[in-house]
């Protein structure tokens, strides 16, 4: 099975500022990591390559410097690496960033399998990984915590939802995003890291892989950002029950019967 | 471990540089040095895992892939509880392979990163999670009689289930003991002597000038006013426990090395 990785670099920082003039995250200064959720994908990716062979492939796009994510996919299991970076990428919405990335799973070619991951810590979207399944034609499943089988034509996941989990059946080819709770990642082995530090990963720019510069970067992006601002707090309330710890107990449960929890 | 104490070897930590490193070249290079020193000086290189939840290349790895040359019986590795079974048994393997004997087998600090063995995976029955212990009795039963096994003792833990946990880790397989950092006298560990007489003791001695690091690691109290000499400690741990082995933790290859040869002297 042919696998696409899309990993992505983000700001490893949970306090990222926004830039008041261009409202996009202020990414200078700030140590980049990977982005933990693509971790998991890779990781599926591996195992996925492990169970029935094939090949994975890292992809990312952002600046030169985004190579070192696709370095850490490459320590950890992946086959080789891509990097898509041009200035004509700048100022992408999620949008374009699918249209592009899908330009270069197209030239990539007889993939089987996008895994991304739920969503990037930074824009906290998660619309790159179905808008890659549009704009592909794909079929897709998001939030998916376990692919318990894996056939020729098809695949079997179980999708995660806030009350529970569905277990449905997924056309080949398709663009997965997966959550945490599908695996343990491991730990890049000193063997894994030195073989990535010496990979040569090609950069592809727009004209590579034939993407129209109409639907990249800002002119391609549909998005417009009026305005930013931190989210409300969420409303949070303490209950402290005081008395004997069987008191303590009954009026426990009690809360949480009248919460509907139990 | 006795032969170590008798012929006055140190045990000397070394840490492998950290997975999220930025100057992975060199700190290679300062790893292969410092092994080698310790190699040559016939004391014995303890490689830790994953020290503080922080995410290292494993020692075994180390000494592969740099083609390093352990020295028969002067190489410890640390092991903890934060691996994959497959990993596990790749880890003893390759000590197997390279003829390392001693381990030391802790609990560990974790990391949301690292995995954790589950009980069923080792052939525990009856625990919530794996221990030292659970761990100490399953390297002893799959490679009997191959492994020279040690584990910790905290003498800043309450001093009833210290020991308890003592008597447990001992009955699964433990051969000697390596306490926490001990400033001078600490009547924890007069009493793990008195209590196991035969089991080699080995006593860790703190080469950081910096208590405050000591004191957030196992809630050392740092009295008050009183300057920190570590290589005047390392003396003093020499006089107070003769009979025991010494394990140096943050030992500065730079500036305290050299004296090493002085503080412990060879017959």
């Amino acid at each position: 099975m042919k696998i696409v990785v899309c990993v992505k670099q983000v700001p490893g920082t949970s306090e990222a500022r926004i830039d008041p003039e261009t409202k996009r995250i202020v990414r200078e200064g700030i140590k980049a990591v990977i982005n933990p959720f693509d971790v998991y994908a890779v990781e599926e990716a591996v195992r996925i390559r492990e169970r029935i062979g094939g090949e994975v492939i890292a992809l990312s796009m952002g600046p030169a410097r985004a190579d070192v994510v696709l370095r850490e996919a490459i320590s950890v299991g992946a086959d080789r690496a891509i990097l898509l970076s041009d200035r004509a990428f700048g100022g992408s919405d999620t949008w374009a960033t699918s249209y592009a990335l899908a330009q270069a799973v197209r030239k990539i070619g007889d993939v089987d399998l996008v895994l991304c991951g739920k969503q990037a810590i930074d824009g906290d979207t998660a619309q790159v990984g179905p808008g890659l399944a549009s704009q592909l034609g794909w079929s897709q499943a998001t939030c998916v915590m376990a692919i318990p089988e894996i056939a020729q034509e098809s695949l079997v996941v179980k999708r995660m939802h806030e009350d529970g989990w569905d277990r449905c059946r997924v056309r080949l080819p398709a663009v997965l995003t997966v959550v945490k709770d599908i695996n343990q990642p491991r730990v890049p082995t000193l063997r894994g890291r030195l073989a990535a530090q010496k990979m040569i990963i090609p950069t592809w720019g727009a004209a590579d892989v034939g993407a129209e510069l109409g639907k990249i970067g800002l002119e391609g992006s549909p998005t417009r950002v009026v305005k930013t601002e931190p989210p409300p707090l969420r409303g949070k309330a303490t209950l402290k029950i005081e008395g004997s710890a069987a008191d303590c107990a009954e009026a426990f449960v009690r809360e949480l019967r009248l919460k509907g929890l139990v | 471990m006795k032969s170590h104490i008798e012929n006055r070897v140190y045990h000397v930590e070394i840490l492998p540089p950290k997975q999220e490193t930025e100057k992975l070249e060199s700190d290679l290079e300062l790893f292969t040095t410092k092994f080698s020193r310790v190699m040559n000086s016939g004391y014995c290189a303890c490689i830790t895992d994953n020290a503080m939840g922080n995410l290292a290349f494993q020692g075994t790895e180390m000494i592969e892939e740099l083609g390093l040359a352990p020295r028969e019986d002067l190489v410890m590795i640390h092991l903890n509880t934060f691996h994959t079974k497959v990993a596990l048994d790749g880890i003893l393997a390759s000590c197997r392979n390279l003829g390392i004997r001693n381990l030391l087998v802790v609990s560990g600090d974790g990391s949301d990163r690292l995995p954790r063995l589950l009980p069923r995976e080792i052939g525990a029955s009856g625990v919530a999670a794996v221990t030292s212990v659970e761990l100490l009795r399953y390297i002893a039963n799959e490679h009997p009689g191959f492994f020279n096994l040690g584990v910790a003792f905290n003498p800043y833990e309450p001093e009833e289930p210290e020991f308890e946990k003592m008597e447990r880790k001992l009955a699964a397989g433990a051969a000697f003991v390596i306490t926490q950092p001990v400033i001078g006298l600490h009547p924890g560990v007069q009493k793990l002597m008195e209590k196991y007489p035969a089991l080699p003791v080995v006593v860790e001695a703190w080469m950081s000038k910096k208590l405050e690091l000591l004191s957030e690691a196992v809630g050392y109290e740092i009295p008050q006013g009183q300057a920190y000499d570590p290589i005047e400690n390392l003396r003093e741990l020499h006089r107070i426990y003769p009979s025991c082995g010494v394990y140096l933790s943050l030992l500065g290859f730079k500036t305290q090395y050299d004296f090493l040869k002085d503080t412990w002297k060879r017959g």
